[in-house]
């Protein structure tokens, strides 16, 4: 894999790749990538793809919401930093 | 309950066996260090119900919640992240009587098959703490061989509960896709994941999916588990290629086709010629649900943060660099990737069609046989640090117990012989909603091998 594919990739994924990384994880990605390559020699024209292991139809539900034993303020505690009620995150402008 | 039930029973629930049993773990935990967090007591301040569990301990793989402990996933991005709530299958088995202990250690979000990449602590193998206990759910492997609880709970995506079963000498069970509800398993692949048990005996195995399992409102995939009853008469036995197994794995595979033949049932070789697709087919899939589930973890309503970020783009991307090891960034560039436009036919819809490829060749045998064995995996266990089976390795050899991942089928990995001091397992897998076959052919095998006991094992503390 090139290292413009591999940056391109990381940016995609939210990922920032120091320059050691960029080696290490750019070989594995490579090495992976040539592995997947396999299954270009298996014929399965035809069949359908495989989503869902077991269910074959789709599912639906009320829309309404389900309880849930979490409280609202012990949800709020988890956000590492929090001013009152409000999740606070660096300036978006 | 059996006289092995009973004794566990009374380990938490009885005030001077409870000081003796948590003695006993500690001397355990300085030489293989299962646990992330123990502390029976917070489970003892509520009242214990009645039921098929009542009283008995057991440990959750760190990403499973259970409210007030931590969910650590193994990773540095939920280090301090306390759960606010408690996953259905915990909760069934807490209704069911069981007392949960503690937290174990994993490979980092599950992804790996030693539990080296946790990023918080070295689990060793009971029998050798040179090596590794497996993974990804080695915690609870390592803690169920030790004898620091009878069975404990973890997830298998890939083979994550079966693979460090046979490592550490005890039973590992992935049910159906479904049947156990994921509602509080933390994401990393959904089609393939489900929460499976790790446990002293077959018995105990049985019991505990069957308090665990059921449909689940909080999880749309869950099901009803509805099995057929049958009895095993016929069992298909995977033809091993040469060379394809470690000799002492081979000759483990081989004593229990021994086993099976005196103990009456009928053998018939079986091909899956499609078992070379497996890991390509399974790696795809996995790192490209990995990539989208992963994507949640941006520093902003839970995890890891870096001290100072720009803007909220730098928050996102100092949270991961900081947050992830090498592990899951290689998955989720993998993921990534092969879910990129232009390259989707190419991988995960490709990825997706040798998934039905390898359902059509798994579920032609069940014409011919009720269950199949398989291996669980090439080697014994391995040393720590990847010097005899390194990460590429390690993935390739998932190939026996993946299968039942893309196809969804339950499977049971199973002590089999002690090679060289250290225990190899065999593997069954069955049609949908099966478990039963699975526990037959087991408790019958059990009668000639039991899980071994490491070293300094007990489980008497009166």
């Amino acid at each position: 894999m090139e290292i413009s594919d591999l940056t391109v990739t990381a940016t995609l994924a939210s990922l920032v790749l120091d320059e050691a990384e960029t080696q290490k994880l750019g070989d594995e990605v490579s090495r992976m990538l040539s592995y997947f390559e396999k299954m270009s020699e298996i014929d399965v024209d035809g069949l359908e793809p495989t989503t869902h292991a077991l269910q074959k139809e789709n599912r639906l539900r009320d829309d309404r919401r389900l309880s849930n034993e979490a409280q609202p303020d012990e949800l709020l505690e988890c956000a590492p930093d929090l001013e009152d009620r409000f999740i606070l995150i660096p300036n978006v402008l | 309950m059996s006289d092995f039930e009973k004794k566990w029973s009374e380990a938490c629930t009885q005030p001077q066996t409870l000081k003796a049993y948590r003695k006993y773990v500690e001397q355990w935990e300085e030489q293989i260090g299962s646990f992330l967090e123990f502390d029976p007591l917070r489970s003892l301040e509520a009242d214990i119900p009645q039921g098929p569990l009542t009283g008995i301990p057991f440990a959750v793989k760190d990403n499973i919640a259970v409210k007030n402990y931590k969910l650590t996933c193994g990773s540095k991005m939920l280090e301090h992240l306390v759960s606010p709530y408690t996953a259905t299958a915990v909760k069934n088995l807490q209704k069911a009587g069981a007392v949960m202990v503690g937290k174990t250690n994993l490979d980092e979000f599950g992804m790996g098959s030693s539990t080296d990449n946790s990023a918080l602590k070295q689990t060793n193998n009971p029998w050798d703490t040179e090596r590794v206990a497996g993974g990804s759910s080695g915690g609870s492997a390592a803690a169920v061989a030790a004898g620091l609880v009878p069975f404990a709970l973890g997830s298998d995506t890939g083979g994550s509960v079966r693979q460090p079963a046979s490592f550490c000498g005890v039973y590992g069970l992935k049910p159906t896709y479904g049947v156990v509800s994921r509602y509080g398993l933390t994401a990393y692949a959904s089609s393939l994941e489900v929460i499976g048990v790790v446990a002293r005996t077959t018995s105990m195995c049985k019991t505990v999916f069957e308090a665990m399992k059921g449909k689940d409102p909080m999880d749309h995939t869950s099901m009803d588990h509805t099995p057929s009853g049958k009895e095993v008469k016929t069992v298909g036995v995977l033809k091993i290629e040469e060379g394809a197994l470690n000799p002492e794995v081979k000759a483990s595979y081989d004593s229990t086709v021994e086993r099976l033949k005196k103990a009456g049932y009928e053998i018939i070789e079986i091909e899956l010629p499609t078992l070379e697709y497996v890991v390509p087919a399974y790696y795809t899939i996995a790192t490209a649900e990995a990539s989208a589930n992963l994507a949640r973890y941006n520093g902003i309503r839970y995890g890891h943060a870096p001290v100072y970020a720009e803007n909220p783009t730098d928050l996102m991307r100092k949270s991961r660099h900081e947050g992830f090891g090498d592990e899951v960034k290689l998955r989720v560039l993998l993921g990534t990737y092969v879910l990129r436009s232009g390259f989707q036919d190419q991988y995960y819809v490709k990825a997706q069609k040798i998934r039905t490829a390898i359902r059509n060749d798994v579920e032609r045998w069940y014409d011919k046989a009720d269950i199949l064995m398989m291996p669980v995996f090439p080697t014994p266990a391995f040393h720590h640090g990847s010097s005899d089976l390194d990460t590429f390795q390690q993935k390739q050899a998932d190939l026996y117990t993946c299968t039942a991942n893309l196809v969804g089928h339950p499977a049971l990995s199973v002590p089999s012989t002690m090679e060289n001091g250290l225990p190899v397992g065999v593997q069954f897998m069955a049609p949908p909603f099966e478990e039963d076959r699975l526990f037959q052919v087991s408790s019958v095998l059990e009668k000639e091998f039991q899980a071994p006991e490491a070293p300094g094992y007990h489980t008497d503390w009166s």
